[in-house]
């Protein structure tokens, strides 16, 4: 494995929503471990049918499908519990395929990683 | 330039064409060359990128039209 990377999905703005897949697929790309943690209104992103409602004009594929391809390729989803009250969801509103964490493991991915990205 | 195999990611762009270089080296054996077929301007500065950091060897790129053709050899 070469290397890790984490990045910090706290927004489901189409701008800061579709990067996080983009740089992830890049980075697996090259053989890296990559963890993309979900917070805030960026658990929009994995929420069933959630994705669908994030659009991006000439983007190069939509955003569900992204996401399938990201998973695919072993990128791995961790959603950030304390923040589904402030969402307004629950987590049988994600996705399949979602681990649940929290701060413990955002930190505890992130400070071993040899890239860190926030969006 | 001479190659063995070429993948075709006309009309993809980033990172598709990185992500299926990817796929498709792991499939080649050592000393075998890859020709990319690309319409992604990214692609020149992207496939020397991607062997710098996986150590395959960037063999170079020739430009048709809009294709760039870009050729590696799996190391």
């Amino acid at each position: 494995m070469a290397g890790k990377m984490v990045v910090f999905c706290g927004s489901d703005a189409p701008e800061k929503a579709f990067p996080p897949f983009m740089l992830g697929l890049g980075a697996k790309a090259v053989d890296m471990d990559v963890m993309l943690f979900f917070t805030m209104s960026g658990l929009n992103i994995i929420k069933k049918g959630g994705a669908e409602k994030i659009a991006l004009d000439n983007a190069p594929m939509p955003l569900s499908e992204f996401i399938k391809n990201s998973m695919d390729a072993g990128i791995r989803f961790v959603a950030c519990s304390a923040a589904f009250g402030i969402a307004g969801m629950t987590k049988e509103d994600l996705i399949d395929g979602i681990t649940i964490g929290g701060v413990a493991s955002f930190v505890n991915e992130a400070k071993d990683a040899d890239i860190q990205v926030s969006f | 330039m001479e190659f063995d195999i070429t993948l075709d990611c006309l009309g993809l762009t980033c990172p598709m064409p990185i992500v299926k270089t990817s796929q498709k080296m792991k499939e080649l054996s050592s000393g075998k060359v890859l020709q990319v077929l690309s319409d992604d301007e990214g692609i020149k500065e992207d496939m020397p990128a991607w062997c710098n950091t996986t150590g395959n060897e960037f063999l170079g790129s020739e430009e048709e039209g809009e294709t760039i053709k870009v050729y590696i050899k799996k190391t």
